[in-house]
């Protein structure tokens, strides 16, 4: 019914991060503090890809619900909104599980990625050590 | 129907961005991304459905074809905006270099 909300929500969340993130890396470079990680990858982009990709399925389930006839472009923009409280529950029940099941699933999966990449650079960097 | 659409999508992606090298100024990671994130959204939606109607997969003609079109071109317009805004960045960062 609205479960995509709660991706759009937290890709904004993300989105406020990674200005924060940028803004204090942007800091550090001016004051050339230097570190001495393998990984060359800024947290900023690291955040950017989590971003686009919570952006980019919200977009694509947004498109999908309004097609299903539960978003309007009028308001209160939910459909549910109008059929009464156990609608509204459904909803809200339905945001808190099968919403924070995606929004935890695209964060699981983002988090495995990088984990994989850190593993594999650190691999590297040994191998080139020896 | 649409999932299977987005799992298709994913996959021809993420062979653009693994096989075509050549241009990466194209980043097809936008396309990986976007469409992995809606089929995994869409597979939890599936296991939800599996659990409260015992079906994991429905076929709702002619409803779920225009979900799929829409899979398809709204993932590609969410790409192409992508790239308009990181073009406009990066053009914008070589000026400052320059």
């Amino acid at each position: 019914m609205a479960c995509f909300t709660v991706t759009a929500a937290t890709a904004i969340g993300v989105a406020v991060a990674r200005h924060i993130v940028k803004h204090n890396e942007k800091k550090q470079e001016k004051m050339e503090i230097t570190t001495t990680e393998v990984d060359t990858l800024k947290t900023s982009k690291k955040l950017g890809i989590l971003e686009i990709a919570l952006f980019g399925g919200s977009f694509l389930l947004a498109g999908e619900h309004v097609l299903h006839g539960e978003v309007t472009f009028t308001f209160p923009f939910l459909t549910a909104i109008n059929e009464g409280t156990d609608a509204v529950k459904g909803m809200l029940f339905e945001m808190g599980t099968v919403g924070v099941g995606m929004t935890l699933a695209i964060v699981a999966v983002w988090g495995a990625a990088l984990l994989v990449r850190k593993l594999l650079l650190k691999r590297k960097a040994k191998e080139v050590k020896e | 129907m649409y999932f299977l659409v987005a799992l298709g999508m994913s996959i021809i992606s993420l062979c653009l961005f693994l096989f075509v090298k050549t241009k990466r100024n194209l980043h097809f990671e936008f396309l990986v991304f976007t469409f992995g994130a809606a089929t995994l959204m869409w597979l939890i939606d599936c296991i939800a459905g599996a659990i409260e109607e015992g079906q994991f997969l429905s076929f709702e003609l002619p409803l779920d074809i225009w979900i799929s079109v829409w899979t398809v071109v709204g993932g590609i317009a969410f790409y192409l905006l992508l790239l308009l805004i990181f073009t406009i960045k990066d053009k914008k960062q070589k000026v400052v270099t320059e």
